[in-house]
């Protein structure tokens, strides 16, 4: 009995560890870089991070709420470039003040088709978005006949110039919005109980549904939520830099996917939060600004990239498997046994 | 008299599930006849044409084959194949300074590892197939591009032995069907008959043999194969396997094809042949469909791809109709399924 206490002590910090696992490897990432990378720790590299990563953190807020309803969408790395293309492509028309709403609601409307598809017509979310994905990829070079698009009017510039500007040590109105988004989608998602909805919905469908849930409309609305995300994170990062190329968002997609995982969002639902892939986006950023810092080149950034994703996915499926090997099983009991 | 007609009833939906594809791809085909006698397009009825076709989506075939395994035991796909087929082409043109032969062999053991690595996790472990192959595939890319530093390799300029060079070119090029028979209608490459053999044995080992039985009901029901005997993780991870065998051929063919080993040989080959795969009426919840479905799924794209090339329109935009098609074609199957009562959604 005296034995026992402190061992469940032990694997409850375990457990706490490793649901907190990202923001230890935030903090030992940040510190070996703060410690040992050349040039780390000073305010324009830092401010350069927060910028580089204010994009993809405001794509990964809806793509973590798609995947804690347990589905996938893999159509948001071409919404990004939609809505940057949308975003400026219009502005010469209908000036920023309309072409901007325009890109975003195009990428809520993405979302609702992805959404619909998936509750209405009942395919597999990873189906319906890569079918999405691909006929959004067809419409770009379509519209653009395969050019980028780049603005160089003086109010394109004062735009790019105010999202971009220095207002804080570190933060840029560009980075404050994601920030302020992140905070919205994490409280909502933890404190109401629309917010849960999610969370009950990815966690169990069928139980969901039961306790009164409209299952479909959640979903629907997880993947409007995507749509719109990363709406919002493309067309402010082509304001900000005054152009949409064709591959803006080319690499957010993995890169996404990497950072929900990495945060601890299950691919099965019901699991995980927006903060903590807001946390793993940061881990990531720093590491790889850290690697070209120390004068490593890209392919190691990739290589480091894939290395991290493999091992998180080693160790969860390793615990699982673990996991189910001793599911049942009273290991207090066969050791007094032993003994 | 009832049971009778549920039974030709049965008859005809098991039809429609096997050849329903090639129902969707006659149509395609009528497409073309009707375009080209209204003149819109030329040259699309002609043996050449067609032989055209099949060359063009022969490497697609060859991949789709094994990633076919994988969906058909219910693991979605291996996301891993493009750098797969990029990383074997890099190691067989570096390695061609030993000769044809070893080229060959160490890139399909490079291969065999990855599908290895693959079967162990996904089989074994259980990881979520869709997440860890694509970390697979980032990993290999990193080493792809640290090792080879970013650098393109080209045959002439690794090796002097032209005998060794001639004979990788010759993986895509080389006419078999013409050279035996002599018959200049027979004008294909061998990718074409490697497609043709694959799928024929593919369908050999998903219908007559025992671990295709296994395989069926591990992707159908995995927790009722478990009970009753089947050793589910050989079976999920000889699927991944399989999948890197084919992977191999096809990163052979398309590295002979463009004469140039580089990491972006591959490239949007998961994609393009889950598309096949699941147009051919396999269902990505596993345990359903047939290698003939995905033949005729590859023969799809290729119309829809020759017929969109005839018209003139542009080869990025093809995807945005491409695309529309995919989701249509998949809509109206998983409506068909659940109207029979088949829905696994």
């Amino acid at each position: 009995m005296t034995t026992a206490k402190p061992k469940t002590d032990l694997s409850g910090i375990l457990s706490r560890i490793d649901k907190h696992r990202i923001y230890i490897i935030f903090v030992v990432i940040f510190v070996f870089m703060a410690l040992f990378a050349p040039k780390f720790f000073n305010p324009f590299n830092l401010t350069t991070i927060t910028k580089t990563m204010a994009m993809t953190a405001c794509v990964g807020i809806g793509f973590t709420i798609v995947m804690i309803c347990g589905q996938l969408d893999l159509s948001i790395g071409t919404v990004i470039t939609l809505a940057g293309i949308i975003g400026l492509g219009l502005k010469q028309y209908v000036g920023y003040e309309l072409s901007v709403p325009l890109a975003i609601v195009a990428g809520s409307f993405i979302g609702l088709i992805n959404g619909l598809l998936v509750t209405k017509a009942k395919i597999n979310s990873f189906i319906v978005t890569l079918g999405t994905m691909t006929v959004l990829q067809g419409l770009i070079y379509f519209v653009t006949g395969g050019n980028s698009i780049a603005l160089s009017t003086p109010d394109a510039f004062a735009v790019s110039d105010f999202l971009s500007w220095k207002m804080m040590p570190m933060i840029t109105p560009r980075v404050l919005i994601t920030l302020v988004l992140v905070i919205i989608a994490q409280t909502v998602l933890a404190r109401t109980r629309f917010g849960r909805n999610f969370y009950m919905v990815g966690g169990n469908k069928s139980t969901a549904w039961l306790a009164g849930i409209n299952t479909d409309r959640t979903i629907i609305l997880a993947f409007v939520l995507s749509g719109t995300t990363a709406a919002i994170g493309g067309v402010l990062f082509a304001m900000e830099s005054s152009a949409a190329t064709l591959n803006l968002g080319t690499n957010s997609l993995m890169y996404v996917i990497s950072a929900t995982i990495i945060g601890g969002t299950a691919m099965s639902g019901g699991k995980g939060g927006v903060i903590q892939t807001f946390v793993a986006i940061m881990a990531l950023e720093i590491l790889y600004d850290g690697v070209i810092l120390f004068g490593l080149g890209n392919e190691v950034k990739i290589f480091l990239a894939g290395l991290i994703l493999a091992l998180v996915v080693l160790y969860e499926a390793f615990a699982i498997y673990k996991h189910e090997k001793t599911v049942g099983q009273r290991p207090e009991l066969l050791k007094e046994l032993q003994r | 008299m009832e049971q009778s007609r549920v039974l030709r009833f049965g008859a005809f939906a098991s039809f429609i599930n096997v050849f329903g594809v090639y129902l969707i791809a006659l149509f395609f085909l009528l497409l073309g006849v009707v375009l080209q006698s209204l003149g819109v397009i030329q040259n699309f009825i002609s043996w050449s044409n067609f032989l055209n076709i099949i060359d063009n989506v022969s490497l697609l075939g060859i991949v789709a084959v094994g990633m076919a395994f994988v969906t058909y035991s219910g693991n979605y796909a291996d996301l891993s194949v493009p750098t797969t087929m990029a990383l074997t082409g890099i190691v067989a043109v570096e390695m061609l300074k030993y000769g044809f032969l070893p080229a060959i062999l160490a890139a399909t053991a490079v291969g065999l590892l990855i599908g290895l690595i693959n079967a162990i996790v996904v089989g074994k472990l259980k990881a979520n197939p869709i997440i860890w192959t694509l970390a697979v595939n980032y990993v290999t890319l990193g080493v792809i591009r640290l090792v080879w530093a970013n650098k393109q390799i080209y045959p002439e300029t690794i090796t002097d032995n032209k005998e060794a060079i001639a004979l990788f070119d010759g993986i895509f090029r080389h006419e078999l069907a013409s050279n035996l028979f002599g018959n200049e209608l027979l004008d294909i490459r061998l990718p074409t008959i490697l497609m043709l053999v694959l799928m024929v044995l593919g369908q050999f080992i998903l219908t007559k043999t025992s671990f295709g039985a296994q395989l069926k009901m591990t992707g159908s029901a995995k927790k009722a194969a478990r009970f009753s005997g089947i050793n589910v993780e050989y079976v999920v991870g000889m699927a991944f396997v399989l999948a890197a065998v084919t992977a191999i051929i096809g990163g052979l063919t398309i590295t002979s094809l463009s004469r140039v080993g580089a990491y972006y040989n591959g490239t949007g080959y998961d994609f393009r042949a889950v598309t096949a795969i699941v147009i051919g009426g396999m269902t990505l919840a596993g345990g359903r469909g047939s290698m003939i479905g995905v033949l005729g799924g590859v023969l799809i794209i290729g119309f829809i791809n020759n017929i969109m090339t005839l018209l003139g329109v542009p080869t990025l935009s093809q995807d945005m109709i491409r695309g529309l098609i995919f989701i249509i074609v998949v809509g109206i199957s998983a409506k068909s399924l659940r109207s029979l009562g088949r829905d696994d959604s």
